[in-house]
């Protein structure tokens, strides 16, 4: 046993249409530099073409980073409470009875509804409580946001 | 003052407003005042026509105060003629804003803390501000600003009676203005309190519950405490670096004038130390002086502040975690502070978070048990004890593994977790000692969390989430396999202890005659016998 997974608990995994979205998200940041560097490159010294290539290969990290990660991520509905996991370097797995969320909050960006995502944040009363699921297929994001908050009434304690 | 021994104060069933006066109690207004004071009052400094052109200035500097004040003193007026307040069985409701109109209504069942606070200039004119924390997001709590302190008063004991779940017959019954001033308190029938009210205080409708003082702290403690502080001693120290450093640079180039490079240089950073000396032993005076910490039907009530006094009450079952802390020089004398998350508080956390600024080991044992009356132990004394200022696995800690010294060399030993029947210790620090307590049923989620070095040395850290606040418990650079079992014993732990916690309505359970069979009996005795002259009596541990 290397990390947390209890048995007989079943992870659910975030939608592999996350990786687009995730991917076209951080392109923004990619495209402004390479395009200064082309055009550097073109108008003022050859020698921009470098500072384009590290653009490329800092673009392509960070893709495999986010392919990486988005494969880490998943949740598990257990009895009680919701498993969420997420990392690759720096591993995290949030355990949230279902007793103390607040208020469960679906949303989902411009993109994310192109690929028929969306977010799912769950709220404690801690600013801690860190769990947000990230590329909830949307056919199957009412229903688990529906069944997130019966849970959540039917165990909910006072703080 | 006259005229409040002869009223009854009770809290407004009716939409009623703040006092008129509150919107010139906010400090702008006195600070205007005193502008114009001194305009009108001018330099004095006599010079024929000079002075005629400085006095036609400074009368139109005065005039655009005046106006500007009366101006800010108007609107103040206007909103105040909006914010009303009134209190009901289930919740206090406040009505406030010109443009933007507010009702807030803050659920009585769900009171976290009330508190009666005092900035300097109200408490001259003998105002106080009240606030009302529930849980429930930012800013749903409700601040009254001002009330005569002898409303604010009547106020929060009938908030605090009905939030601990007396029918409001009950109360509606005692607030009637003719009851006679032995009868009215409801208290008198709750056994193990006599009443007394407390000198000077007001007569109110609903008495304040009698409150039991369990720490007070000295001021000589206090500024001993204050002296002896990591803050103090590292401006010290910085002051002390600053002159010798200037001193050095004098000697070791003596064609440079001494004085001149001492002013130049070291003075002001001495200056500044100094400066950052003062300050902080200011935050340090305000927050701790005249310290009480009691506890009464209504919770513990805690008292301090120089400037702005500030009485807190908060209801048992209200603490989500707790922290003690001792630095390097404490330890000779062996004192601790104490602070604590209570959900609802927001801003000015230093000062609301404080449990004890300064106390000895065995005042911090009684203001924990006063807070958390069962720690689910046999020997809660000695737990704590060892917790406080043990090492390694001694008293039955989970500790950090040998491996954890390449990434905490310092205080790796010091690490370590332990869960009784309802609270979880997390004990880390080497020169400052740390103790986190957190009650099992206040766990809102947890974490377990693997850097890449953790990962390379077999460790993990857990987190156990609780309300905003001062206390954020963690246990960093367990081993994996402890790590995990952690977490899912604090989960199952915390899903028990939530089934049994405290009712909301902490005396609604009780009742006025009916005690309920107590569940936790047994142990709550058990630390009766560890400090007896808290929990033989306390209201809440026989809840």
């Amino acid at each position: 046993m290397t990390w947390f997974s209890p048995e007989g608990v079943v992870w659910t995994p975030a939608s592999p249409r996350l990786i687009p979205v995730r991917l076209i998200t951080a392109t923004a940041y990619f495209v402004v530099p390479a395009a200064a560097a082309v055009v550097a490159s073109l108008t003022l010294h050859r020698n921009f073409w470098w500072v384009l290539a590290v653009v490329v290969v800092l673009a392509a990290w960070s893709a495999w980073i986010t392919v990486r990660v988005v494969h880490a991520h998943g949740w598990a509905e257990r009895d009680d409470d919701l498993l969420v996991r997420r990392g690759r370097l720096v591993r995290r797995v949030t355990v949230v009875p279902y007793g103390r969320m607040q208020y469960v909050e679906v949303t989902s960006g411009p993109v994310e509804r192109a690929f028929g995502i969306c977010s799912i944040q769950l709220h404690t009363a801690s600013p801690g409580t860190d769990a947000s699921l990230s590329g909830v297929l949307a056919s199957d994001a009412e229903r688990l946001r529906d069944r997130l908050t019966a849970r959540g009434e039917a165990q909910l304690a006072g703080l | 003052m006259t005229e409040q021994h002869e009223r009854v104060f009770s809290a407004p069933r009716e939409w009623t407003h703040v006092h008129p006066v509150s919107p010139l109690l906010g400090g702008w207004a006195v600070f205007a005042a005193a502008i114009g004071y001194w305009f009108s009052q001018g330099p004095g400094a006599p010079s024929s026509e000079e002075q005629l052109d400085l006095h036609l200035t400074l009368a139109r500097v005065a005039l655009i105060v005046a106006a500007l004040a009366a101006l800010a003193i108007g609107f103040g007026y206007l909103s105040w003629s909006f914010h009303t307040y009134r209190i009901t069985d289930e919740a206090i409701e406040q009505r406030k804003g010109l443009l933007m109109r507010q009702h807030r209504q803050a659920r009585l069942d769900r009171v976290q803390a009330v508190d009666v606070v005092q900035p300097l200039v109200s408490r001259i004119f003998g105002f106080a501000k009240l606030t009302v924390e529930v849980a429930g997001g930012e800013k749903s709590g409700i601040q009254l600003m001002y009330l005569r302190l002898a409303d604010a008063e009547a106020l929060r004991n009938e908030v605090l009676l009905l939030a601990a779940g007396f029918r409001a017959e009950v109360a509606a019954r005692s607030s009637g203005e003719d009851a006679p001033r032995g009868e009215f308190s409801l208290r008198h029938e709750m056994e193990g309190f006599r009443l007394a009210p407390a000198p000077g205080s007001a007569h109110t409708a609903v008495a304040a519950a009698e409150e039991r003082p369990l720490v007070a702290v000295p001021i000589p403690r206090l500024l001993g405490s204050i002296a002896l502080s990591w803050g103090t001693v590292t401006m010290v120290i910085l002051a002390v670096v600053f002159a010798a450093g200037s001193l050095a640079l004098g000697i070791a180039l003596p064609e440079v004038d001494l004085v001149a490079v001492f002013f130049g240089g070291g003075f002001f950073g001495v200056l500044s130390a100094l400066f950052g000396m003062f300050t902080y032993a200011m935050a340090s005076l305000n927050r701790g002086m005249n310290f009480r910490l009691g506890i009464s039907q209504d919770g513990v009530r805690l008292a301090h502040g120089l400037m702005e006094t500030r009485r807190q009450t908060i209801p048992p079952g209200r603490v989500q975690a707790v922290q003690f802390k001792q630095s390097l020089l404490w330890r000779g004398r062996d004192w601790w502070e104490i602070v604590a998350n209570v959900a609802g508080y927001q801003d000015d956390q230093q000062a609301v978070s404080t449990l004890m600024p300064v106390g000895t080991r065995g005042e911090a044992l009684t203001a924990l048990w006063s807070v958390l009356p069962n720690l689910g132990d046999a020997d809660p004394a000695g737990t704590v004890s060892r917790a406080l200022s043990g090492s390694g696995a001694e008293g039955g800690f989970v500790t950090a593994p040998r491996a954890a010294r390449w990434i905490d060399p310092i205080q790796w030993r010091q690490r370590g977790v332990r869960a009784t029947d309802t609270a979880l210790f997390i004990r880390r620090g080497r020169l400052v000692r740390e103790l986190m307590v957190v009650p099992h049923e206040r766990t809102q989620s947890l974490a377990i969390t693997q850097g890449v070095l953790e990962r390379a040395l077999g460790l993990a850290t857990v987190e156990v989430h609780s309300t905003k606040g001062v206390v954020r418990p963690v246990a960093q650079h367990l081993a994996v396999a402890d790590a995990i079992a952690l977490v899912e014993a604090q989960a199952q732990r915390a899903r028990e202890r939530r089934k049994v916690q405290t009712p909301e309505q902490w005396m609604a359970k009780v009742g006025l005659a009916d005690a309920d069979a107590d569940a936790d009996a047994p142990s709550s005795a058990a630390q009766s016998e560890a400090s007896p002259a808290v929990t033989q009596e306390a209201p809440h541990d026989g809840r």
